[in-house]
């Protein structure tokens, strides 16, 4: 006997990770609303919430293993190796970024409830939106998602800076929402369709060179609108700002967790339609990666506040990390172990800012740096893992991720791809250098003030540079996880 | 053996972790700790001198998989050639850490950091494979990095940053040379394959040769450096402190014309015979330049900067004459440069701590009150002009002889950097020592003590000891250079 819901496919464990983590949302909201709430108890209270939502994955991969690839909820919802990578980063990116959000938001006063809330309501925005088959479902995933971050980024009324983020990010955010919803439209006036799996079929049914111009002109929307959200040039502009004026507790959680689901549907719409993409749209995403990293790299270089500095390094990431997705199975499989990589790089950069200059603060100089290596020798070793690792030095995640893609790149015989990427590499040393040489050699007279470091985000960060330099020792794990996720397509 | 290797990684990595982790309240005990660890590798090296692989052409010896699905792996192995870098190496770290003063010997980071950087030499001297080659030599970067950066001179920023984006420019093309490389192994091997075996047998067409081998050639001349490329080099010696001068002068430059012994001849032949008249050229070029710049220095180190670019001049001209003797003459003098390089910088490190200048004018009449420094310094001095019966003499007869069959305008040019060598040693020798003490700070200069003598004699016997007696060391490399000036006529008469 089936029922009418399993035709439709009704099946909460599919969507468990996104209804934990409104469900804890909720909770927070109530408890909060009804009775005065010790802080420790919101605190625990979220925690549960993240630690039920790793639960939640795991069942959903007891799911996938004995049901394999298949869609819920009437085609709305995919459960597919790309959906349980972007789960699993996604969930790990709010366990690592737990200790700094929850310091930033117990600092801003009578707003630690919407702080929590909004970033945990972001969260399960974006699980819906790296879960979703259908466009439709993918932007209202999104929008969840950003909608709380453009809030995040202005909670700290007081801050001037803040506020302008909050606005910057809200009106070129909604634009590029919009851009995204033009494009679905576009496809769905052409074709009818609107969903990903849908896309693929219908473009080998009707022939690739038959597709109609409006489809094709709603597909490159589309990309668009996800390549605002991961900040590839020209689609840059909001970034620098952004980093810079929000606090900086959050600016770890916000960077990621938007470049880690856009990147993932950016990879299964590349990976279920792949030969199309290369042959239609090889032109514009060489012009986007060429773009984004000579860019990122020409505005690098002269940044003097960090956290902008970051920022235009997020930008020629992209690059990167566009430059594998664009260019084949494998080039796919790079690029998300790439991303992996590079958040756990990003994660970490952020948590040491935020503990040098406080949580709520905007404004990040490279001169606050001066002085460190004398006030605190693990913060800057730490500190220099990272960097080094984004700049892609032998011995760390960053080279592995840069090998493989390159290779990737050079067997497609993109050689002015492969230039242009590493002579952004060169430059790289030297705007990435830069702040170490302020936090470890400068010798200076004007030391920092004393900077407070408890366990936990010693733990953190020594966790996460201890797995920027075991990637880079012993990469092969997390490649065969990448790999595995394509194998499919292959 | 392969124990051997793998300690040739482990122990310095291991003694620099343990230098980091000692308190900073028991600063004497850095130095010694130091010098224990690099006396065991420096042990380790002798033990495969007497080995049987340290006379035979490149062995691979331990595998590891890196990455599974790209069927990548890590190489480690070991040749004649190897050895002695390994052993220079070794060497040259001890006596710097030996050298220092006490500026240095009591900070953790400085010895952490020589340390550290004897790992990734190490590791550049022990990889089979090309990705490993391209680890270690960009590790290399780092150590440099803070040594030049936090014990430096005062025009340390600039000389620095400059260094680090030369190499890593260089590299850049070292790296594409890789997945170049690599890529078209997957055309054969269906894996990423890129150790030295394997490319050996790889057959790959003229163009594909041509193109490698510019790509690899070049990244490695920038660290040689050859004459257009080599403006980091005096920047760097000046600014890095005394010991980052040993080893970048002993053993870094050595790295460049390593790797292309090792990776652009052997593999991409038919290049090498394409271009290896304008390497040819560039490197008489170097020497004259060298030695003529070297002559107008007021710095001593400078000085000796220069006369590193005019010698491995002569490096670069036997490896590119391609003959049997030239490759021969051109990997002894890459020893023996390291030997009185290493050696002169020592020096001059010495005068630098009593009198914190190295500007020729303000010495004079040292000989008075330094006479054992002088006779060293002397001596040094002859070695490194290439007085018979000294080290530099061998190495640099071998390469114009060798030489002289393939370039013979080239190679006249060149023994003429022999003369202005002498120019420059000797003319600086007499303004710093001879004459009369016009200096009133030169009058109450102390003599060497005891472990700065220490420090300096094994040098000193081994620039004798080479001299004197050239065919041990040859024997250490006469397999290599054979196959190698074997490989390059086989392509030449099936060209």
């Amino acid at each position: 006997m089936t029922g009418i819901s399993d035709i439709l496919g009704f099946n909460f464990v599919v969507i468990g990770p996104t209804l934990t983590l409104l469900a804890t949302a909720l909770i927070l909201l109530f408890v909060t609303i009804t009775i005065s709430t010790p802080t420790f108890v919101k605190k625990y209270v979220t925690l549960f919430g993240i630690l039920s939502t790793v639960f939640a994955v795991f069942l959903k991969f007891g799911l996938f293993l004995s049901d394999g690839v298949s869609s819920y909820f009437s085609e709305k919802i995919l459960l597919d190796e790309f959906a349980l990578v972007g789960n699993v980063l996604i969930v790990l990116v709010l366990l690592f970024t737990f200790n700094s959000f929850w310091k930033t938001s117990s600092q801003i006063d009578n707003k630690t409830t919407e702080a929590l809330i909004l970033i945990l309501m972001s969260a399960s925005g974006f699980l819906l939106m790296v879960d979703s088959e259908n466009f439709i479902m993918l932007f209202i995933g999104l929008e969840i998602g950003s909608i709380s971050l453009y809030a995040l980024a202005g909670l700290n009324r007081g801050d001037q800076l803040s506020n302008e983020a909050s606005l910057k990010y809200f009106l070129l955010g909604s634009l590029a929402s919009c851009i995204l919803i033009y494009g679905i439209a576009l496809v769905y006036v052409s074709l009818s369709i609107s969903g990903v799996y849908e896309t693929s079929i219908a473009i080998s049914f009707i022939g690739p060179e038959n597709v109609p111009l409006t489809s094709l002109i709603g597909l490159i929307l589309i990309i668009v609108g996800l390549l605002f959200k991961v900040a590839a040039a020209p689609f840059q502009a909001w970034a620098p700002d952004v980093y810079q004026g929000s606090p900086t507790g959050y600016v770890g959680y916000m960077a990621s967790v938007a470049k880690v689901s856009s990147f993932i549907v950016l990879a299964r719409l590349s990976a279920v339609s792949l030969n199309f993409i290369i042959d239609k749209f090889d032109l514009f995403f060489t012009a986007v990666i060429i773009l984004s990293v000579l860019l990122g790299a020409l505005f690098a270089t002269n940044q003097l506040d960090l956290k902008r500095l970051i920022a235009y390094s997020g930008v020629i990431q992209s690059g990167f990390i566009l430059s594998g997705i664009s260019f084949g199975v494998y080039g796919i499989s790079a690029s998300i172990f790439y991303l992996a990589t590079y958040i756990i790089q990003l994660i970490g950069v952020f948590t040491i800012f935020s503990i040098i200059s406080g949580q709520l603060s905007s404004n990040f100089a490279i001169s606050n740096l001066s002085g460190l290596f004398k006030e605190n020798k693990f913060l800057t070793i730490t500190f220099s893992i990272f960097m080094l690792g984004i700049a892609g030095l032998p011995l760390t995640s960053g080279f592995v991720s840069k090998f493989i893609l390159i290779t990737n790149l050079w067997s497609y015989e993109k050689y002015i791809l492969v230039t242009v990427l590493m002579l952004s590499t060169v430059a790289g040393f030297y705007f990435y250098l830069k702040p170490i040489w302020v936090a470890a050699i400068e010798k200076t007279d004007n030391t920092i003030e004393q900077i407070k470091i408890q366990n936990s985000d010693k733990l953190l960060i020594s966790t996460l540079a201890f797995l920027t330099i075991y990637l880079g020792l012993l990469p092969n794990t997390l490649v065969n996880i990448t790999r595995w996720m394509v194998e499919n397509y292959l | 053996m392969t124990g051997i290797i793998l300690a040739l990684l482990l122990v310095p990595l291991f003694s620099a972790f343990l230098i980091f982790s000692i308190p900073n309240t028991r600063k004497e005990l850095f130095r010694p700790i130091g010098i224990v660890f690099s006396l065991i590798t420096f042990t380790q090296s002798m033990y495969i001198l007497f080995s049987d692989y340290s006379k035979s052409d490149f062995q691979i010896l331990l595998k590891f998989e890196w990455i599974q699905v790209y069927g990548l792996e890590i190489n480690l192995g070991i040749s004649g050639m190897s050895t002695l870098l390994l052993l220079l190496s070794s060497l040259l770290v001890l006596l710097s850490l030996l050298s220092i003063g006490k500026e240095h010997s009591e900070s953790k980071g400085f010895i952490g950091s020589i340390l550290t950087l004897h790992f990734a030499i190490n590791g550049v001297f022990i990889s089979g494979d090309l990705i490993s080659l391209f680890i270690f030599f960009e590790a290399l970067l780092i150590p440099m990095y803070f040594l030049m950066g936090i014990w430096g001179g005062d025009n340390r920023r600039y000389a620095t940053i400059k260094f680090i984006l030369y190499t890593v420019f260089g590299s850049i093309f070292i790296f594409i040379g890789t997945v170049y490389t690599a890529v078209i192994s997957y055309g054969v091997n269906a894996r990423l394959a890129v150790d030295f075996e394997t490319l050996s047998t790889l057959q790959i067409s003229a163009s594909q040769s041509k193109t490698l081998f510019l790509l690899f050639t070049f990244g490695f001349l920038i660290k040689v450096p050859i004459f257009p490329l080599h403006t980091w080099l005096p920047d760097a010696h000046v600014e890095a402190p005394t010991a980052g001068s040993i080893l970048l002068a002993g053993i870094l430059l050595k790295v460049g014309a390593y790797g292309i012994l090792r990776v652009s001849i052997p593999f991409f032949t038919e290049g090498f015979l394409e271009y290896k008249n304008l390497v040819a050229v560039l490197s008489v070029i170097g020497i004259i330049y060298g030695a003529v710049v070297a002559i107008a220095q007021i710095d001593i180190k400078k000085l000796i900067a220069y006369s590193s670019i005019s010698h491995m001049g002569y490096v670069m001209l036997g490896i590119s004459a391609g003959e049997f003797l030239s490759i021969e003459g051109a990997i002894i003098q890459m020893i023996n440069h390291g030997i009185t390089a290493g050696a002169l910088f020592m020096l001059v490190g010495f005068i630098y701590e009593r009198r914190h200048t190295r500007n020729i004018s303000s010495f004079g009449g040292v000989k008075i009150t330094m006479p054992r420094y002088a006779a060293i310094f002397l001596f040094t001095s002859f070695a490194s002009i290439g007085l018979p019966g000294l080290n530099g003499f061998v190495g640099e007869f071998m390469i114009l002889m060798g030489s002289y069959n393939s370039y013979k305008v080239l190679t006249s040019i060149a023994a003429f950097g022999v003369v202005l060598a002498a120019i420059y040693m000797l003319w600086a020798y007499q303004r710093v020592f001879t004459g009369p003490l016009s200096n009133e700070e030169n009058k109450n200069l102390q003599d060497l003590n005891l472990r700065e003598t220490v420090s300096i004699f094994p040098l000193v016997l081994l620039m004798l000891f080479i001299g004197i007696f050239p065919s041990y060391i040859e024997s250490f490399v006469i397999q290599e250079a054979g196959n190698l000036s074997e490989t390059i006529s086989l392509f030449r008469s099936t060209k």
